[in-house]
């Protein structure tokens, strides 16, 4: 596809070959340096180890973090999708006014700062409600994923024939029979998608969760923020390397199960 | 006299300031096979939704068995519907969706089993119960939606435009098929369709639809030849208008116009005919006829523009060539043929 892209657009072809190296090269350097047999954080690597891996996997704050993140990650995407899906049901099959507006409502986290989202949630759900940093980054981060569940789930609904829900109804469903035995199925690959990609937001997401840490509860690019402006080691490299190698193994899964195209294919709507 | 399989009594349903259905009455008449015809926008298939359940009357009374059905919804309504779409669950094999009926009514597996392939056996396909709908062709996937919908012995069995979405050859093929089904099974049927021909081949009660309202109704051997006005008329395929000497208005079909030269006695042939003086403006050939379209004075005296169909068949007393344009000629109306229309013209609405 980048050849033939390449051949017709010039232009564009080597924009996206460009795009792909800055993206990628720089995660390379980053893989290779955590096998360094040495102590410092540099290109080319000094030696071939597996000794910083072991120390990233026994140092217990990252540890800490990483089921701090889990933790995070899958009860915000949860609630996200709990949330999201009546949503999408109401903007595709229900006869309310100002759809519209709704949808942008529900997709507004994306273009809002989430600086600001994080400042504002600080500002009045910790301070001025006096709810603990767990819940109140619970709560970010579920508006964060809302806009996935809402747009990708969508896109799923938006193909099915909403007279499938009636033929259901007509043939003695009640509603919610015909909502678990055809809507559902029908959904299922926006959900899965819609929880893949919310998940790995969540997963990764820096500005909320920097703004919204404490001692007890921080997750882990937080923290991985925090030691390297400490420590300048190996370590970070190999703890980023670990979070690179289960992201693919994600992916892989979710290519077998689903396919990108099914998933992606959600969001270019 | 039996109830009606299902009754519309004063039957509206407004969404804003536009009327969809406008306060109709109609009888539904047990196991015979019922068709809404129309052009599209004229209300046909929000009746039928209202029958199914699927909308609210704004105002009247829907009677299903004799019983207020109303406000029932569409699960408690015991109704077959086979939608445009046809609307097969895509994540369901063909025998499971049509056994999606018998499940929701907890018939017992062996059970649901043996009629699900009853109802397919029906439809001609029951070879192809496990296969995904997505495996098959349109054709097969409208059997299949009728077999879903008739497996539950509904008590009336609905049509969507059933036929809209097939090539002209299987639309003819499935006509019979669905007729077919209708006096195998006994069931009442309501059918929707803006198909004059679909219409008058497969009904045994047609209901004319037009702007909501319900403009004739009658068995199609009653109403073809008796259109109640110009609307209906004009629906079934008559494209002649012309006043009579008494001032009634009359439609005639163009096959049933005889055009001869204007210079040939006429002899006996204009008995039980009206005879108008014409001039030809206009020949088309189309192969197994020719279409002459005339400028004719009618019986009244106005001026008309009428369309003949010309075949050699046609003509009795020699039928000679077809004539060119600018002829004179005679344009014979047998009497026998002249619908006389009873309602003021109305002739919008036609899609």
């Amino acid at each position: 596809m980048s050849r033939g892209l390449k051949l017709r657009h010039p232009v564009a072809g080597t924009l996206a070959v460009a795009g792909y190296v800055i993206m990628i090269v720089p995660i390379l350097f980053v893989v290779a340096t955590a096998f360094t047999a040495g102590s410092t954080l540099r290109f080319p690597p000094e030696g071939l180890s597996l000794k910083w891996f072991g120390e990233a996997l026994a140092y217990s704050p990252f540890m800490e973090a990483v089921v701090s993140s889990l933790e995070l990650a899958v009860l915000a995407t949860a609630l996200a999708l709990v949330l999201g899906v009546p949503v999408t049901l109401a903007i595709h099959r229900g006869r309310l006014p100002g759809k519209g507006l709704l949808e942008g409502l529900f997709l507004s986290p994306l273009v809002v700062p989430e600086l600001v989202v994080g400042l504002a949630l600080y500002q009045q759900l910790m301070i001025g409600l006096h709810l603990d940093n767990f819940t109140t980054l619970l709560l970010g981060h579920t508006a964060l994923l809302l806009p996935y569940a809402v747009r990708v789930t969508g896109a799923s609904l938006a193909l099915a024939d909403p007279a499938l829900e009636e033929a259901a109804r007509g043939l003695g469903a009640s509603p919610l029979r015909a909502f678990v035995t055809v809507t559902l199925p029908m959904l299922r690959p926006g959900l899965i998608s819609a929880g893949l990609l919310g998940f790995v937001t969540s997963f990764n997401n820096v500005p909320l969760s920097l703004l919204l840490q404490t001692r007890d509860f921080r997750t882990l690019p937080v923290t991985m923020l925090d030691y390297v402006q400490q420590s300048y080691d190996p370590m970070v490299a190999a703890a980023s390397t670990l979070v690179l190698a289960a992201t693919v193994v994600v992916a892989v899964v979710a290519e077998r199960t689903v396919g990108f195209a099914k998933i992606f294919g959600g969001i270019n709507r | 006299m039996t109830t009606p399989a299902a009754e519309l009594v004063g039957v509206s349903q407004r969404f804003g300031s536009f009327t969809a259905v406008d306060s109709i009455d109609l009888r539904i008449p047990r196991g015979r096979l019922t068709t809404l015809l129309g052009p599209s926008g004229c209300g046909k298939t929000t009746t039928l939704r209202m029958l199914a359940g699927y909308a609210t009357p704004t105002s009247g009374r829907i009677l299903i068995d004799g019983q207020d059905a109303t406000r029932t919804p569409p699960e408690k309504r015991d109704l077959g519907m086979v939608f445009q779409s046809y609307a097969l669950f895509p994540h369901l094999t063909v025998a499971d969706n049509v056994a999606y009926g018998l499940t929701m009514r907890k018939v017992p597996a062996p059970e649901r089993r043996r009629r699900a392939a009853e109802a397919l056996e029906l439809v001609g396909l029951g070879h192809l119960g496990d296969r995904k709908p997505k495996q098959l062709s349109g054709g097969q996937q409208q059997r299949v939606a009728l077999a879903r919908a008739v497996a539950i012995r509904p008590r009336l069995l609905l049509l969507d435009e059933p036929l809209s979405n097939l090539d002209a050859r299987l639309r003819v093929q499935m006509r019979a098929e669905i007729r077919r089904i209708q006096s195998e099974t006994g069931l009442t049927v309501v059918l929707v369709t803006h198909d004059q021909d679909e219409a008058l081949e497969m009904s045994d009660e047609m209901v004319l639809m037009r702007a909501g309202k319900v403009v004739q109704t009658g068995a199609p051997r009653d109403v073809f030849p008796a259109p109640a006005d110009r609307f209906v008329a004009e629906f079934l395929g008559y494209e002649n208008f012309l006043t009579l000497a008494d001032g009634r208005e009359a439609a005639v079909r163009p096959e049933h116009l005889c055009v001869v030269p204007a210079d040939t006695p006429l002899d006996g042939q204009a008995d039980g005919a009206v005879v108008l003086d014409a001039v030809v403006r206009d020949v088309a050939y189309r192969g197994v006829d020719v279409l002459v379209t005339c400028e004719a004075t009618d019986p009244a005296g106005t001026t008309v523009r009428l369309v003949a169909d010309h075949r050699a068949d046609h003509t009795a007393a020699g039928a000679g060539p077809a004539p060119a344009a600018g002829d004179r000629v005679r344009l014979l109306a047998p009497t026998a043929r002249l619908a006389p229309l009873t309602a003021e013209p109305a002739t919008e609405g036609i899609s």
